[in-house]
């Protein structure tokens, strides 16, 4: 009787041998939901460290208590740190009469081209005069992608005062060297944002992700996007990591960049598995600035943080 | 290399295995539990690894064996036989046939690699000496044509698309049609991106295969797709009832466990993986030799074998 009436009333501590086995269903959770092992991994051993010890309130149950704690590391990792509002940041270039410029980047077939265009689209809607660097001057069709794209863009165009145009220069051309000659045409064109368009690499492949870091360094982009897509799974953490790496190793500058935050793409092929929201954010520490849901211009939407979290909690 | 991270895991899970001095249900599970999250942090599908740390416990009963080395050697055969099972569905793919059209189409989710792996199989048959051609039934994606044209003459293989045909069927079946005509014996259909969630692209797909009868459908998957892979595998295998797997970008640091997943989801064998952009950049799977090479090979193989 004395055991049963102390279980609620709130004096129980919570131990290893309480907590372990809850975390363990938990992290397995949010596996299933995609998110990387190891950060499964970290995140439970940092929920389980705060919990440790604390004393269970009055008919609070252990997975409760768990499951509170954690939805506050989530939201805490997926909240935005920095202001999202590139109109803002646009601008301010504006003011100090420069063209604004996005950089996106990633692996192959992530969706870095056709969300480069919604991201168009929603610029052209707030009437900008936009530039596309089509500097993806490898992969066949690449150039021809962007045009289409450009064709589209003006044909939806029929009201307000935004103006898309492309800057390409072809096939196999140094894509730096591209994005540099873009910038100085915008600038002098007195457009007010240039897209740079890049070819999708691997993290790993060396001579690919040195001409990435060159094409950053020598043109100092005002934000760098990394695309990725919400289907990815370990892989993304070694995906940011390494970009990141890439960023600041191969640049042979002082103050060397890196990703300033993510597009999360093919958003609608998940259900919910909407883990690699959290992989992305806990890597970098970066904001999610958009996220993919679809084929077509509009399917660019803002991430919901508390949607996400529901999504990774849900039974 | 492929699943490198998941063989020197799994080895070294092994290893310990070796170095301890009684073998008992704690040790079992430890290595168990090794196995286990290696596959997870893999991609391997959560559902699947479960039932193979079920599978492993039911087939080692360590009561029955007496003698250490007993045991060990019945616990590494329970564990290779479940990684046998996991990419080995035991099902032989489609064998095309000489002097007769045989039509391939490639289905898979956006930006997989469908269109690239198109032009590389052409490519890898072209080389065997069979009369290889690829008609782009792509009519959505910006550039898609453009894309299988310059891929298809750096390859010199002749191709077949439209810039003013929005209907993916009748272009599917204009080419097919062109190309039995004139005694290709391998025709790829190259066809969009899509996603179950899309119920109208699913049935879309359906109609170009209703159209063009391929003798086998190849679903081409991403190498680094999580665990979103075995709903989309299942969805692609009962809309498109596909015959083989094609799993891409396993140059770098992929792990492919999602893929392989889809094996074990669907039964159907992966046939090749894609290393690369370029043409040449794919190679022929062989399951066995797979689990073999990423468990750290012959050792292994001998100590199981004899
Ligand atoms: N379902 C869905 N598909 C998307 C989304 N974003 C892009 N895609 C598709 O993904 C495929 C690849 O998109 P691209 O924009 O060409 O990708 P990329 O990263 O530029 O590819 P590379 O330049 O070859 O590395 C295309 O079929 C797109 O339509 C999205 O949010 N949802
Ligand atoms: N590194 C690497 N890249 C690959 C491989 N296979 C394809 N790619 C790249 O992945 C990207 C997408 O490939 P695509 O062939 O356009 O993919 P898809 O499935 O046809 O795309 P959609 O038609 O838009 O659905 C391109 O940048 C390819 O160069 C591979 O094995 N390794
Ligand atoms: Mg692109
Ligand atoms: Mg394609």
């Amino acid at each position: 009787l004395f055991s049963y009436f102390k279980s609620f009333t709130g004096q129980r501590e919570m131990t290893a041998e309480t907590l372990d086995p809850v975390m363990m269903t938990i992290k397995e959770h949010l596996i299933t939901q995609n998110v990387a092992t190891d950060i499964a991994e970290h995140l439970c051993q940092s929920v389980r460290t705060s919990l440790m010890g604390k004393k269970l309130g009055s008919f609070e149950r252990i997975s409760t208590a768990v499951r509170n704690s954690m939805e506050t590391a989530l939201k805490r990792i997926l909240t935005p740190k920095t202001s999202l509002d590139i109109l803002r940041d646009i601008e301010q270039a504006k003011s100090e009469k420069r063209p604004y410029t996005m950089c996106f980047i990633g692996v192959n077939g992530v969706g870095k081209s056709t969300n480069l265009s919604k991201v168009c689209f929603w610029l052209l809607q707030n009437n900008y005069k936009i530039l596309i660097a089509a500097c993806d001057t490898f992969r066949s069709g690449a150039v021809e992608q962007l045009r289409v794209h450009a064709r589209n863009l003006r044909a939806l165009q029929t009201s307000g005062s935004g103006i898309v145009e492309l800057f390409e220069r072809g096939y196999g051309k140094d894509s730096a060297g591209i994005a540099k000659d873009a910038i100085n045409y915008a600038a002098v064109n007195q457009f007010d944002v240039v897209l740079v368009d890049t070819a999708g690499r691997m993290q790993d492949n060396e001579p690919l992700m040195r001409a990435l870091s060159k094409l950053v360094s020598v043109n100092q982009p005002d934000k760098i996007i990394f695309v990725g897509e919400a289907l990815v799974g370990n892989e993304a953490v070694d995906q940011l990591t390494k970009f990141n790496q890439a960023l600041k190793d191969f640049s042979g500058l002082q103050n060397p960049r890196h990703i300033d935050g993510m597009i999360l793409t093919k958003f609608d092929t998940i259900d919910d598995k909407v883990g690699a929201a959290l992989s992305m954010t806990y890597i970098t520490g970066q904001p999610i600035y958009f996220v993919g849901t679809g084929q077509t211009y509009t399917d660019l939407k803002n991430l919901k943080v508390s949607h996400v979290v529901h999504s990774l909690l849900k039974k | 290399m492929v699943l490198a991270d998941l063989g020197r895991k799994i080895n070294s899970a092994f290893t310990e295995l070796t170095k301890a001095p009684v073998i008992d249900e704690k040790v079992l599970d430890s290595l168990v539990r090794e196995i286990c999250a290696a596959l997870l942090a893999s991609d391997v599908n959560v559902m699947l690894v479960q039932k193979l740390r079920a599978n492993i416990k039911k087939n080692v009963n360590l009561e029955e064996l007496a003698n250490g080395a007993n045991k060990k050697r019945m616990i590494e055969k329970a564990v290779m036989d479940e990684l046998y099972n996991l990419v080995d569905p035991q099902v032989e793919p489609y064998k095309p046939v000489k002097r007769r059209a045989n039509i391939f189409m490639m289905v898979g989710l956006q930006g997989a690699g469908k269109t690239t792996t198109c032009t590389k199989i052409a490519s890898f048959y072209q080389r065997k000496g069979w009369k290889v051609a690829l008609v782009c039934a792509d009519t959505f994606r910006a550039g898609a044509f453009d894309q299988l044209k310059q891929n298809a003459t750096k390859a010199k293989i002749p191709y077949y698309g439209s810039y003013s045909e929005t209907d993916p069927v009748a272009i599917a079946l204009e080419g097919v049609e062109k190309f039995k005509a004139d005694k290709f014996e391998i025709i790829i259909v190259d066809t969009s991106g899509r996603h179950k969630q899309e119920v109208e692209l699913f049935e879309e797909m359906k109609q170009i295969s209703a159209a063009v009868k391929p003798d086998t459908t190849i679903f081409v998957m991403d190498g680094t797709i999580g665990q979103a892979a075995e709903s989309q595998a299942m969805a692609f295998k009962e809309a498109a009832d596909f015959g083989s797997i094609i799993m891409t970008k396993m140059d770098g640091h992929a792990k492919g466990g999602g893929a392989i997943s889809a094996v074990a989801a669907t039964h159907s064998p992966i046939i090749f993986i894609g290393t690369g952009e370029h043409l040449q950049d794919m190679e022929r799977f062989e399951p066995r030799s797979f689990i073999r090479k990423v468990l750290g090979m012959h050792d292994m193989r001998d100590m199981i074998e004899q």
